[in-house]
Parts: structure tokens; sequence; C-alpha cells
């Protein structure tokens, strides 16, 4: 059952989703890349290897598809904003609340704040997103 | 004594696009693309992300792939267009339909916007699959950052990662 549903209230706070991340999840066979190697980070600019984006907001993703299921894969939204670099070892975890309610033809459309935080309580992602649940007199989906 | 600041000029793939490179409303061509039951296992494995329908059955029929799983292609599409290593700032996505095994998908794209902020260079591009029914699957737009570092900076160094990468999760 998904964690949200036509009863959930603006202001639920969404689950939260944490990672320990190592440089090992970085690695592609021997590719030296920003994410795994300290030089060619520093060539960039950059003071250490930096964690690949769309794994760190893979935490957001799974939250959203325990919030929702049925409701995130089909009709699922989400805008992201990478405000600050990940670094290979932080420790990440994705948080959120919802925002607003809509009632749509498929059932009730969830709005959120999502973010992801790292050790230091700085947000590194931020963003929303929405996801569609069945209305309350609806049957599951299939 | 103090490194001068410099961006990346070019990498082993070649000379990394500028900014003035960039063409606004230029396609960035199509890709058929069929995802495998590999690449499900693998995007689950990277996440360690691990559910029923990426794994055994969905109410779909079958396995399904995480809707994340469309970040590639997009980006292949815009790789083979210009040489741009930067940084992910923005993504937007929209997620119509479940993605399946063993469906092929035509994937189209876009350059969409590019502009100035903070003394650094962006590029947006959007994209979207559609199956063989022409139903859309996903929708997306992305914003990347090309250089890490101030645009005031010179375009100098040689880098040793690139934006183009091969075309494998």
């Amino acid at each position: 059952m998904p964690v949200l549903n036509a009863d959930t209230t603006v202001g639920c706070e969404l689950p939260q989703i944490a990672r320990q991340l190592r440089l090992e999840h970085f690695k592609r066979g021997d590719e030296k890349t920003i994410h795994t190697d300290m030089e060619a980070a520093s060539r960039e600019g950059l003071p250490a290897p930096v964690a690949v984006g769309p794994q760190v907001a893979a935490l957001i993703f799974q939250q959203l598809r325990l919030c929702f299921e049925h409701g995130w894969i089909e009709g699922g939204k989400c805008e992201l904003t990478f405000r600050r670099p990940v670094f290979v070892t932080d420790f990440c975890v994705a948080k959120g609340t919802v925002t607003r309610r809509e009632d749509v033809a498929e059932g009730v459309r969830l709005y959120c704040d999502v973010w992801i935080e790292n050790q230091n309580g700085e947000n590194v992602i931020v963003g929303n997103a929405s996801g569609i649940v069945p209305a309350p007199n609806e049957l599951s989906p299939p | 004594m103090t490194q001068e600041r410099t961006r990346i000029a070019e990498d082993e793939k070649g000379k990394r696009a500028t900014y003035d490179d960039i063409r606004v409303g230029e396609t960035l061509g199509e890709m058929a693309w069929v995802v495998t039951e590999e690449m499900i296992d693998q995007q689950c494995e990277m996440d360690m992300d691990y559910h029923l329908w990426f794994s055994v059955d969905s109410p779909w029929g079958g396995r399904i792939a995480p809707p994340q799983l469309s970040y590639r292609p997009p980006r292949w599409l815009f790789s083979r267009a210009y040489n741009v290593r930067g940084l992910f700032y923005k993504w937007e996505m929209e997620n119509l339909k479940p993605i399946k095994p063993g469906v092929t998908l035509k994937v189209t794209g876009t350059i969409a916007d590019k502009y100035v902020k903070n003394d650094r260079e962006f590029v947006v591009y959007q994209a979207e699959a559609v199956d063989s029914e022409g139903s859309v699957i996903f929708r997306t737009r992305r914003t990347h950052v090309l250089d890490f570092v101030e645009r005031t900076a010179p375009r100098a160094g040689k880098g040793i990662d690139s934006g183009i990468k091969p075309e494998k999760i």
C-alpha cells in the first residue's frame, strides 16, 4: 500500500530515505571521472570527486515510489535543483512534506516539497514533486 | 605560487563545447532505445532501490524499470551533439507510463535554452520518449552548467573526464 492516500493532509511528512555514499558506488570499470578520481575532479575546479547527481536524486525517487506506488510510475512529476556538489563520501537523507492537494480525473494529486540534506544539515538537492493517489471511493489500480 | 584557475578546453574525446557553440532550438536527433532486463538490474543496484515491480512482476504485466532509468538516453543525445562535462543543475521529469523491458522507445530531444547566471553558463535541453503506438512514456527537461569554474576564467585546461560517455547504463 502506498504511504500516502486520499486522506493524507497538507503538512504530512514523507518517509526519510538515507544513504551513506562511498566512492565505490560511482566507479564504472577503470574509467577516471570527476566522480571517482581526484585529479579529474581537480582539473574541473572541484575540491574532491562529486557524487553522480541522478544516483543521489534516486533517494527522492525511492521516497516518491513508497509514497505513491502506482501513482508515481504513471503520473509522477518531479522538479529538482542540485544546489551544491555532493561529495562521494557524504551522508545524504531525502526528506519531504505534502504541501497541496488537488482533485484530478485520476484521483487526488498530492504535491510535495522534497529535498536531500547532507551530514551538515545543508540542503544539497531541493525541489517539488507530485503523484496521484486513488480517490476515496476508487478501487485500487490494477 | 598560485595556479591560474582555468576552464577545460579539451579532453580525450576532443574539444569541449563552448557557450557560443550551443544553438538554442537545435534538434538533438532521435535514438531507438530498448531497455533490457540487465539495465533494470543495474539501475536497481546503482540506486540500491529494490522493489517487486522492478525485479519480478508488476500490475502492468512483467517487470518494469525504475523511472529514473530515463536519465541516460536524453543525456546520450545531448552528448552526441555537444561535448559538455559540466555538472547537473536541474532535472524535471514526468512519468506518464511505465518503462518496460523489450519495448522499443523513440527518444527525441532539442536544445531548449541557454543562459548565464552567477558568472556561469547553463544549457537547457528537453526530451521525450514514445512507444511504437505513439504514446508518450516520459518527458524530461534538464539544465547543465557547462563548467564548475566561473566563465571569466580562461578556457585553457585539458580534462581527464569527458561529457562523451559509452552509451550504456
